[in-house]
């Protein structure tokens, strides 16, 4: 999940803040105390996470586009400076261009959003934004809510006394609103001051970047990992279920399928899994990053020389094209399988698929997948040629069972001339061509066009007139059978108007004397 | 979508009345002439269908898409409306498919233009859908079972899409009131109901088809709200193509369906085998597929009601000729089933047979200029096929650190062949059937996998320098039927084969595989290879041993035969080492007989070659230049030897050998006496079990301790 910081650099952000001692503080230096914090955090915790960059007052900037090099951001934050009023509107809107820019619609973002509580005034504030929300239409839509999945949060460097006496709390409550409730706005508890707003900053991190740690397990074999990003909670139909359904810190293997089964199956989301090593107090020792710090180092190649069974697990997948199912809680799962990123560099991957009994249809339900030492017979086949992936569907669908569809003339035209073609090919086609008659005699009922039926009789009639001499007896005993079978049927009712009934071949001897058949 | 909106319950009433049966007034030509025929012949009339076959064949076309598109949880209830109502189906879904329909719809045949129209009337068809619309569907109360107190939160919607023939917009209206004074009063019947649900929302969608060329007396109207529950919409529109083009607007509008164009596909001319073509075919799928586009495009994406005006056109993806066969794992974010627009041309059909015969194709965005974006693909999965949606954004996780800069990255002596093929092992399979448990109650598949999978790896060594075992190609027969749930007898035989074969080994001195990894020096001795060896296969059997008493009997037999501890090896050094020789070299010849008996006795046809490998491995073992033991000396070996067992960690007593060796082979024949089945050159020892037990006791002690 992409994090697009967004700085309010007006000029209410200069704002004296009174600070005991004797430098005098503004809101902007706490602000850049709460993103200091942030940044280190990331560094450390978070290292994987690109972050952006954007400054805005009634204009605004990309500082710095999506990198994960946090000294780069941090030297961002010393350089910036002094602007005019706020608007909130056009920094949104930039925003949004920022995102889709590098990642397109669909990849969830985190926009952190840095203000005072001081929205602007006249046009371009947010009073006025909000106003005119019902007077937009295509070209000037309000970038809330974001085209792409997000999160807003919104950090007030102004404590809620201060917000509420100023109705900026509720525009500010409007805006998580309009990104679909999806947000939080934070505010500094108490007074003003450094202390204070690292508890802010540090809600934040408790709410958008702490790690996810879980443990991998396949049966009694395990590992300690990192998930990363953090699944998000998932809800599936917020009627009959408006609970959102989070991720078990255990992950099961249940079983493993071959890549060519599963087939490139749509997932919710995909993350890294990181195998970490944990030292007692349950901190984390190493993620396998490059780190400057020394000590740190000589921790992690301890950690890279005990045997892991994330390592053993990727290896296998990679070698033997398969994927691990794991379940992720209850009727949820996903899949672990190797990724490569270069030609050297391969990763083990999770992904998740939509919860629920039946995720992928052609793997049937996942509940009622077992193992392959219960069945009679070993469905891969002993020679490892076979297996019971796809399921079939009980019923076909429409291109896979040759429906008929008279809705184009032509449609009813290549029907009527397979007909045709069959008939002046009897008796060699004798099969075919009552194929195709019965085919389209149940569509005509179906569809109660029984002139149809007629009209197909009379051809065939004619058809029997202009048999050229050559033509086998057969042809002609054939074609007047199934012409008065068809006008039987057109005439509705009776057994030869039944759907299932099916027209015959007439049956003749031409073996044995002439005169003599039936 | 919510499982539950409007598009859950769709009912059709189709108008049945004499007036249906007046032709569409448009004509079709059947009787095509082709070259080659004889000239002169004056083709036969054109025929034109009436409006019941115009309505039926929209509306059969709006359920073929629906059904390919959401087989499932999305159901037609079908009625057809004279002087009566009639039903087609059930909300079951086993009536949910085209061919229910149509032999129903065969069995109605067409309107009778004969009937009276003053006793025909599509209000009963109406009724009769408010009342269907009440019926409860299956899903419906699945979900109310699942939900259990929650219940109320399944919601009961539907859309009535009406077929007929109106007279004027005050008989429209006339019709709009009976559905909603219809709708009150079943609400009021189904409030007082367990199996009928209230209607929460109803769609009515009006249409009135008339013949082409008359003038329609039926105004078009947008949806309007008629009442809390009730919204309903009025189209006019012409019989013929027009209402399949009408009804194939609607299906995407209640769908949510979009359209995509695959372009330059090229097919075999028909009559030119030898040249291709490119050709277009159109899919519809779900809109999610697009989306993409929709929001990329910025262009007033606000959910779901800017589709409501118009359907967004048909977006164009380029075919790209698949090179190979080779199965990829695709980073995939969405997959919708697909309904071809034009489903019988031959375009269509040849590109979705190309798909059924388990090709997948990638489709590509078709850009003015730069780099190649393949966005989507095209693949069946059992007969269905699914437009995948493949991201083709910059990816969040690019450049990660490779899992061999990370925890237990260094190490290079995983056993990825053995897991590869331990995955294989667990490789998972559907099961159609319930299956039941020994208690009775159902039995889970998936619990069932992980069951195995929790006991194929009670010890599982995920390195090679932390194993013997499971580098020696002579272990495998055990190794591999241990962990099984339940061992049959020829099972029990194979591990005990096996131990025998490692005791040969043993005494032929016969080199292990012992990792030399790490230590200096040649590593450690050959009998403390063995020690280690011993040690580790008893770990692993110890760790089925609960499994069944056959697993038990594997790891008697192994207690029985595993080496002796050093201490003893001290022992024999000081004298008695020949005495334990010749026991061990003695009785695997014995246990042979038996078995031999056992065989020809109870399983003479299947077991014959076996036998011959028994002979074999017996005449390995009487080649040994060891003479037999001296009877005299045996409770002499039995009361030394007890002892010692009992308090070191040395696992194995002549007595548990000697005793459990008979016990194993005398267990397979028929109730001996207990006496005669203990006894020492034929003299019975009394309480000869309390013994063994002591003996077994000290043996768990001694093993946990080495863990």
């Amino acid at each position: 999940m992409p994090t697009v910081v967004v700085m309010d650099v007006s000029l209410s952000m200069t704002r004296p803040v009174p600070v005991e001692g004797t430098e005098e503080f503004q809101r902007k230096h706490l602000a850049v105390h709460g993103l200091t914090m942030l940044f280190e955090h990331m560094a450390t915790n978070y290292k994987l996470e690109f972050t952006a960059m954007v400054v805005f007052s009634s204009l605004w900037e990309l500082m710095v586009p999506f990198t994960r090099d946090y000294n780069t951001l941090q030297e961002a934050l010393s350089n910036i400076d002094d602007y005019d009023k706020t608007c909130l509107e056009s920094a949104l809107q930039g925003v949004s261009s920022v995102v889709q820019q590098e990642w397109g619609a669909s990849i969830p973002s985190q926009i952190v959003l840095v203000t005072d509580g001081c929205l602007g005034i006249g046009k371009g504030s947010l009073q006025h934004s909000l106003a005119t929300l019902n007077q937009r239409n295509d070209s000037n839509r309000f970038p809330l809510p974001f085209s792409f999945p997000s999160k807003l949060y919104i950090m007030c460097m102004a404590n809620l006394e201060e917000l509420q006496g100023s109705d900026s709390l509720e525009y500010l409550e409007r805006l998580i609103d309009l990104n679909n409730g999806e947000g939080q706005i934070f505010t500094i508890d108490g007074p003003l001051c450094l202390k204070n707003v690292q508890s802010m900053f540090g809600k934040l991190i408790d709410v958008a970047y702490t790690p996810f740690h879980a443990v991998l397990k396949c049966g009694n074999l395990s590992s300690d990992v990192q998930v990363f990003p953090r699944p998000e909670p998932v809800i599936t139909d917020e009627e009959i279920d408006p609970l959102p359904k989070t991720i078990n810190t255990d992950l099961e293997v249940v079983g493993f399928i071959d890549i060519a089964d599963i087939s490139s199956p749509p997932v919710l989301s995909r993350h890294l899994v990181l195998p970490i090593a944990l030292n007692k107090e349950g901190d984390e020792v190493g993620t396998g990053l490059a780190d400057d710090m020394e000590d740190e180092n000589s921790a992690n190649q301890i950690a890279g020389k005990i045997p892991n069974f994330c390592v053993l697990l990727h290896g296998s997948l990679k070698v033997e094209g398969m994927v691990a199912l794991v379940q992720l809680g209850p009727d949820w799962h996903g899949m672990l399988y190797s990724q490569a990123d270069s030609k050297k560099k391969s990763n083990l991957m999770m992904s998740l698929f939509e919860p629920g009994l039946e995720p992928l249809p052609w793997l049937g339900k996942t509940m009622q997948l077992g193992p392959i030492t219960d069945a009679k017979e070993n469905p891969y086949g002993e020679e490892d040629n076979k297996s019971p992936f796809p399921l079939q569907p009980k019923n076909k669908r429409s291109y896979a069972q040759n429906v008929t569809v008279w809705i184009k003339p032509s449609g009813l035209q290549t029907d009527v001339q397979k007909i045709l073609r069959n008939a002046r090919k009897l008796p060699e086609k004798t099969q075919t061509f009552y194929k195709e008659l019965n085919r389209l005699r149940k569509a005509a009922l179906a569809f109660g066009f029984l002139d149809l039926l007629k009209g197909v009789s009379d051809m065939l009639e004619r058809e029997c007139t202009l048999l050229p001499d050559t033509a086998h007896p057969d042809a002609a005993f054939q074609l007047s059978h199934a012409a008065a079978q068809l006008k039987l049927a057109s005439t509705g009712g009776s057994e030869h108007g039944a759907y299932d009934h099916n027209i015959v071949p007439l049956q003749t001897d031409f073996s044995g004397r002439n005169s003599d058949r039936i | 979508m919510k499982t539950f909106s409007e598009s859950h319950k769709t009912v059709f009433v189709v108008d049945h009345c004499p007036y249906m049966s007046e032709s569409c007034r448009q004509h079709v030509e059947f009787d095509m002439l082709t070259k080659n025929r004889t000239q002169g012949i004056i083709p036969l009339a054109p025929i034109s269908k009436s409006l019941w076959t115009c309505a039926i064949e929209a509306s059969m076309e709006y359920c073929r898409i629906m059904y390919d598109i959401f087989p499932f949880r999305k159901l037609v209830n079908f009625i057809v409306s004279d002087s009566g109502s009639r039903t087609l189906n059930s909300w079951n879904q086993e009536d949910q498919n085209l061919q229910e329909l149509m032999a129903a719809l065969a069995v109605i045949g067409p309107p009778n233009p004969r009937a009276d129209p003053e006793c025909c009337s599509i209000l009963h068809g109406l009724v009769e859908a408010v009342e269907s619309l009440c019926k409860i569907t299956d899903y419906q109360h699945e979900s109310r079972t699942e939900l259990m107190e929650n219940a109320d939160r399944v919601a009961n919607r539907g859309r009535i899409i009406c077929i007929t023939n109106a007279k004027s917009d005050s008989h429209v209206q006339m019709l709009e009131d009976c559905v909603n004074e219809t709708i009150h009063e079943h609400n009021k019947l189904a409030a007082g109901s367990d199996h009928l649900m209230q209607i929460q929302k109803c769609h009515l969608v009006l249409i009135h088809t008339y013949p082409v060329g008359e003038d329609s007396l039926v105004s078009d109207r947008p949806k309007k709200e008629l009442s809390n529950v009730l919204i309903s919409e009025v189209h006019s529109v012409k019989a013929g193509r027009h209402l399949s083009t009408k009804l194939n607007q609607l299906v995407q509008l209640h769908f949510d369906l979009a359209s995509t164009t695959i372009t330059n596909i090229p097919m075999k001319e028909e009559q030119h085998a030898n040249t291709s073509a490119n050709y277009d075919v159109e899919l519809l799928h779900h809109k999610e597929a697009h989306v993409e586009f929709n929001k990329s495009a910025g262009e007033g994406y606000n959910g779901s009601s800017s589709r409501e005006n118009c359907l967004k056109e048909t977006v164009t993806l380029k075919w790209c000729t698949p090179r190979t066969n080779s199965v990829e794992l695709h980073y995939c974010t969405g997959a919708f089933r697909i309904s071809p627009v034009d489903v019988n041309s031959r375009p269509s059909s040849c590109l979705t047979n190309f798909l059924l015969n388990g090709r997948s194709v990638l489709l590509e965005q078709p850009r003015k200029s730069g780099s190649k974006v393949i966005s989507h693909m095209l693949s069946s999965h059992g007969g269905e096929i699914f437009l995948h949606v493949l991201s083709s954004s910059r990816s969040i996780l690019e450049d990660p650190p490779s899992i061999s800069e990370g925890c237990g990255g260094r190490v290079t002596d995983y056993r990825i062949t053995d897991f590869g093929e331990f995955m294989r092992e667990n490789r998972l399979m559907p099961f159609a059937e319930p299956r039941y448990c020994m208690d009775g109650g159902p039995e889970v598949p998936l619990e069932r996998a992980k069951e195995q999978l929790e006991r194929h790896t009670r010890y599982w060594p995920m390195i090679i320098s932390q194993t013997t075992i499971f580098n020696m190609q002579a272990v495998v027969p055990l190794a591999s039927v241990i962990v099984k749930e339940s061992l049959s007898e020829e099972d029990v035989l194979n591990c005990q084969k096996t131990i025998y074969n490692l005791v040969d080994m043993e005494r032929k001195n016969d080199p292990l595989p012992i990792s030399t990894a790490g230590t200096r020096g040649k590593g450690p001795k050959r009998d403390e290879q063995y020690r280690i060896m011993w040690n580790e296969l008893e770990t692993l059997v110890r760790a089925h041993v609960r499994g069944s008493d056959r697993h038990q009997r594997v790891m008697d037999c192994l207690m029985a035969c595993r080496s002796k501890p050093p201490e003893e090896e001290e022992r024999k050094k000081r004298g008695r080492k020949r005495e334990d020789k010749e026991e061990k070299a003695e009785k695997p010849p014995k246990e042979n007989e038996h078995e031999k008996k056992w065989q020809e006795s109870e399983r003479v046809k299947s077991v014959l070659d076996r036998e011959k490998e028994d002979l074999a491995e017996a005449e390995v073992i009487k080649d040994s230049p060891d003479s037999p033991e001296p009877p005299n000396k045996k409770p002499h070996i039995m009361v030394e030897d007890t002892g010692p067992a009992e308090k070191s960690k040395g696992p194995m007593s002549l007595l548990s050998l000697w005793s459990s060796r008979i016990n194993t082979a005398n267990s397979r024949k028929h109730q001996e006496f207990v006496g005669r089945l203990n006894s020492v050159n034929n003299k019975a020892e009394l309480y000869q079990h309390l013994k063994e037990e002591n003996g077994a006791e000290g043996v768990e002690n001694g093993k946990g301790s080495r863990q």
